[in-house]
């Protein structure tokens, strides 16, 4: 009989000892969640001790239900709190943005002397995406031509894309050069915006930016 | 008597009825209360950054609670706490 009455203290002894562990347990957590929002832990720490008092369990369930749904001190001065306290700058406004800078509209020029010594100036813009280099009359608008017995019919393409310039050879027989340079068919288009002359055949042409 | 009855002593099924009224009862009154600390409960995670359906383990008998109040207290909460001053 004194076995099982021992057994039974211990079980009660146990049973308490978790009881008040856990009771200690929910009090502490209970304390840094109110503190977390700003209040001070003691609120939490008593909203849970009130459970031992006769007002018994609908008081702490009621005060949790107002710590929800209630004003956190948390959310009145973010910025201040994670500042430490200290007042945090106030940013000044922004700036508008500069105005959007203006489309250039000029044209390009491609300047040069045939053999015979005739001066050749030839003017194109990005009215037409691809201009073509002929040696044979212009029959088309975006067609330039270069009356040179050197100059392929056709001899290459030149291509406008914004503010950059593209050139192609199509496989013309006296050559096309990017400042001395070969360029042929299976290059492809070649970004000449950076180039100062080009050479088709014998006939060098220098490029530049209409004023 | 021709009646077959499943139970060896008639007086026994009412015990199992009573039983079974009871572990309804008490399986209900688990839901009730566990829905009364779910919602704020759902509120405090939502505020606190983490999702709103840690609450459920509210649900979980014993240990639920413990775990969820754990997560409160002891997690970074996402949406910012208030200044380590007060605490």
């Amino acid at each position: 009989m004194g076995t099982e009455i021992a057994a039974l203290f211990g079980l009660a002894g146990l049973t308490s000892a978790f009881a008040i562990v856990a009771f200690m347990l929910f009090a502490w957590m209970a304390w840094r969640i109110v503190a977390k929002a700003g209040l001070p832990g003691w609120t939490g720490l008593g909203a849970v001790l009130l459970t031992l008092t006769a007002v018994g369990t609908i008081v702490p369930l009621i005060l949790l239900w107002v710590f929800a749904f209630m004003r956190w001190p948390r959310d009145e001065a973010p910025v201040a709190a994670l500042a430490g306290g200290r007042p945090v700058p106030v940013a000044p406004p922004a700036l508008a943005a500069p105005p959007k800078a203006l489309p250039d509209k000029r044209g390009w020029r491609l300047a040069g002397k045939l053999a015979d010594g005739t001066a050749l100036q030839l003017g194109f813009d990005d009215s037409a995406s691809t201009w073509l280099l002929t040696g044979a009359p212009a029959a088309k608008p975006a067609e330039l031509t270069i009356a040179d017995a050197s100059v392929s019919q056709p001899h290459a393409r030149l291509m406008v894309a914004g503010t950059r310039i593209g050139l192609a050879d199509l496989g013309s027989a006296n050559g096309t050069f990017i400042d001395g340079a070969r360029l042929l068919p299976e290059h492809g288009a070649r970004d000449i915006t950076a180039i100062r002359t080009i050479r088709l055949g014998t006939v060098e042409l220098a490029l530049s930016r209409n004023a | 008597m021709s009646e077959v009855t499943f139970f060896l002593l008639p007086w026994l099924a009412w015990l199992v009825g009573i039983g079974s009224f009871l572990l309804l009862i008490l399986f209900i009154g688990h839901l009730l209360l566990a829905l009364i600390l779910i919602i704020p409960t759902w509120k405090i995670c939502a505020r606190a950054g983490y999702s709103g359906a840690w609450s459920l383990l509210h649900l979980v008998p014993f240990v639920g609670s413990f775990i969820v109040m754990a997560i409160l207290a002891f997690g970074d909460w996402p949406n910012g706490e208030a200044g380590e001053g007060s605490r």
